[in-house]
């Protein structure tokens, strides 16, 4: 076997202590009153709302309408804009297309202490009130309703009739918004005729020329003086003005609540399981494998703090992962499994060192004969993580049959198990393996008994 | 060599599926006859909202307030508030048995009426829930569809990778195995009357991949020992000592993983977080029985199929022996 050097423990050993420390704890330094993220640790965590509390509900159209696409995403920008109306920024939307479902999921906002959550879930199902009105204030004369607008949608025109494109939002109205619109243009020519949803401006354009064919775009939108849209203004304008025309009501499919003390009660909960579960392991492998279990142990850590950075993002550019109480239970889980792959190599070494090899030669041996087991095994595991994630995830393998889930809880457990496992292959498998050669080389240990060997 | 725990676990199989059958027939009886499963609104779709209060009130005032104030049945469950520091602080849980989704409006009545009529003791809503019934049966759904995908991933995988000791009958005897554990675990929750709901499949998904995982290591030691101990070995005695050498192994491994799902228990149970002890009770049994089925489930039905087909294919080597000796001679006798 070839000695890994003595230095490759203790190396080994400080990585992972460093990696335990900064996962939980993070690093972060002052500028002033600012403080600076440089290591995201456990409290940059984003917590779903079964922990921090939060509302989550799902909408459809009512009586059963079926929506077309376009529909769809109408309904997903009001909402969109409800949210922000309601200073309700942390929100997750998942539209599904293919069920005419729209799930919201957002935290409780905690500054706020008599928070009603069923009446922001009724704001957001309530029909949109799209106005238009003339001049550019909200007392303006009302000229037009949602009613009147058949259609929006986004296309290019050329203004100078050559080369010259510019992205605009279409505006079809109907027989009655033809004339209404007709009207409204000859008094409002030159001046401004703006469009109002639930009382917030969206746009304000002026009006160039009167438009009698009940068509008519828009080229600009007055955020950005006059310098045209881009595509992505123009679509969020189209599908804004859409909504305010859907031709159906929302109706709130389900709906759930979680208030913030709960959650964090348990929250408090897991934390105490997770260290007893750590301290039982640490003594239980110690007493039963010495040497390898001590190694175990530390490689475990090591395990537990790669789960934690996947969780947290550990580097402030990567976005925290929304963590939920299934969540935790599977990082538990992954606690009690991941020494599983340890367990495995000790017991094969302690075999070995009873047929009376030398030390090196039953830890090669050891290490050799267990890893097919071991990948087997946690292959499975792998396989089983994988379909949690796919199944029930936002965006799922099975959206086209089910349509995307109602609960997100377990999408989490799949999450923290998939990285337990591979956190273990890294960490209980590889740097495991490095520390007891590493170990085995250091005189004061080269005792067999402190392998399992017979008592001498 | 070592002195190692030996215990004949294919001689006693037939204790093992005894034990088993008897298990499942108590709970199947019982589950029938005396506890009904419930199922969670997750699934049949309903609502449940959650109060807390504070003060003293007799159950009676607040059930007849809450009941006055809907058309729909409601159904009450009380228990302290050990979230709140207060020591004098409640919870009830009203569900409404009309298995659809109960509007915000109605739920809001119900509210407004507890408010009104209890002023000084601090109703709040603290969690609610509220399903349509076809997006629950659709959940569910999903949920079966999940568990079979995995388990035929699974077997497919033992097929491919243990060929050499027969992958097909590996892979159908783990999934036996796994049936049991899931079965189990479908009688955790009915017999402790909790409700069928996600964490009902979390803890199925996760069980399927532990006994998996335990029931493959230990083909992984019969396949090594079938090479070390050579074509002479029955399969009964190689499959003996390979689960007796992995025995230490496997009761080890779910012993640290108990340690952590158990404290997980303990901690929900000091704390009365029902959502969490509804996921840690089914799993810690279900661990037990994902160890126990492995060694003395799927194992010892392995030997019995391999025994059974390796019988036919030696039957079947003489009838084509004694085939061609017949045809010999009747060539013989041509010639």
């Amino acid at each position: 076997m070839k000695r890994v050097g003595k230095w490759v423990f203790f190396v080994v050993f400080v990585l992972i202590m460093f990696l335990s420390y900064t996962s939980v704890f993070g690093i972060y330094g002052e500028n002033g009153d600012y403080t600076l993220t440089y290591i995201k640790g456990i409290q940059d965590i984003r917590w779903g709302i079964d922990i921090k509390g939060g509302v989550e509900a799902v909408f459809a159209p009512a009586n059963n309408v079926d929506a077309t696409d376009d529909q769809m995403n109408a309904v997903k920008s009001i909402i969109d804009l409800r949210l922000v109306n309601q200073n309700v920024t942390d929100y997750e939307l998942y539209p599904d297309f293919s069920n005419d479902r729209i799930t919201v999921r957002f935290p409780w906002k905690s500054d706020e202490e008599n928070y009603d959550p069923g009446e922001a879930i009724k704001e957001l199902a309530s029909t949109a009130q799209m106005v238009f009105r003339g001049g550019s204030s909200a007392d303006g004369e009302e000229l037009l309703t949602g009613k009147d607008v058949k259609n929006a949608y986004v296309s290019t025109v050329s203004t100078n009739g050559k080369s010259d494109y510019q992205i605009v939002v279409n505006l079809e109205f109907t027989n009655d918004g033809k004339t209404k619109f007709a009207d409204a243009t000859q008094k409002y020519l030159n001046q401004q005729i703006s469009i109002w949803m639930d009382d917030t401006l969206i746009s304000a354009p002026t009006v160039n020329s009167v438009i009698s064919d009940g068509k008519c775009y828009i080229e600009s939108s007055s955020s950005n003086n006059g310098t045209g849209f881009s595509a992505e203004e123009a679509t969020a304008l189209a599908n804004k003005i859409n909504a305010g025309a859907l031709p159906f009501n929302l109706k709130i499919e389900s709906y759930g609540t979680i208030s913030p003390s709960l959650g964090t009660y348990a929250l408090t909960a897991m934390g105490i399981a997770s260290v007893a579960a750590l301290c039982f392991i640490f003594l239980f492998m110690c007493i039963m494998y010495r040497v390898p279990g001590f190694v175990a142990f530390i490689a475990l850590l090591g395990q537990l703090s790669l789960s934690l950075m996947a969780v947290s993002g550990y580097f402030t550019v990567f976005a925290s992962f929304t963590m939920t109480i299934p969540g935790i239970a599977g990082m538990i889980l992954s606690i009690g499994m991941g020494v599983d792959a340890n367990i495995i190599t000790a017991e094969r070494i302690k075999d070995e060192i009873w047929t009376g090899k030398t030390l090196d030669g039953c830890i090669a041996n050891g290490t050799k004969s267990s890893l097919s087991a071991i990948i087997d095994g946690n292959i499975t595991i792998i396989i089983v993580a994988i379909i949690l994630i796919l199944v029930f995830g936002p965006a799922n393998i099975f959206s086209s049959l089910f349509g995307v889930s109602t609960t997100g809880l377990i999408y989490a457990f799949g999450y923290t198990l998939l990285v337990g496992v591979i956190s273990n292959f890294i960490m209980g498998v590889g740097a495991s393996r490095l520390m007891l050669r590493s170990v085995s080389g250091l005189k004061f240990l080269r005792n067999k008994k402190l392998y399992g060997g017979a008592k001498k | 060599m070592r002195q190692k725990f030996h215990f004949d676990f294919i001689k006693n199989s037939k204790i093992f599926f005894c034990i088993s059958l008897g298990i499942m027939l108590v709970c199947l009886i019982l589950n029938i006859f005396v506890i009904p499963t419930r199922v969670d609104i997750q699934f049949t779709g309903g609502t449940i909202v959650k109060y807390s209060y504070s003060g003293n009130l007799k159950e009676k005032q607040i059930t007849d307030v809450a009941q006055k104030a809907t058309k729909e049945t409601i159904s009450f469950t009380f228990a302290e508030n050990l979230a709140s520091s207060d020591s004098n602080s409640h919870m009830v849980s009203l569900e409404f048995t009309n298995s659809k989704a109960i509007t915000v409006d109605e739920q809001d009545e119900v509210t407004n009426a507890l408010t009104e009529a209890f002023p000084d003791n601090t109703f709040k809503v603290e969690e609610s829930s509220s399903v349509d019934a076809s997006k629950g049966a659709n959940f569910f759904a999903k949920c079966i569809a999940a568990v079979i995908l995995a388990s035929v991933l699974i077997i497919g995988y033992v097929a491919i990778r243990f060929k050499k000791i027969g992958g097909m009958s590996a892979g159908v005897m783990a999934v036996v195995a796994l049936v049991h554990d899931l079965i189990i675990v479908y009688f955790v929750f009915a017999m402790f009357n909790m409700s069928l709901d996600d964490n009902f499949i979390a803890v199925i998904l996760m069980i399927l991949g532990y006994s998996v995982n335990d029931t493959i290591v230990i083909y992984d030691r019969i396949r090594e020992n079938r090479r070390k101990m050579g074509p002479k070995a029955t399969t009964k005695d190689v499959t003996n000592a390979s689960v007796n050498q992995c025995f230490t192994r496997t009761i080890c491994t779910t012993i640290t993983t108990m340690a952590a799902i158990g404290s997980v228990l303990i901690v929900s149970l000091i704390y009365n977080i029902d959502s969490i002890i509804s996921f840690a009770l089914p799993m810690m049994i279900g661990l037990i029985s994902g160890c126990y089925s492995s060694i003395c489930i799927a194992i010892p039905l392995w030997v019995m199929w391999k025994n059974h087909s390796d019988n036919k294919k030696a039957q079947n080597d003489k009838n084509k022996k004694s085939n061609k000796k017949e045809k010999s001679v009747k060539l013989a006798k041509e010639s």
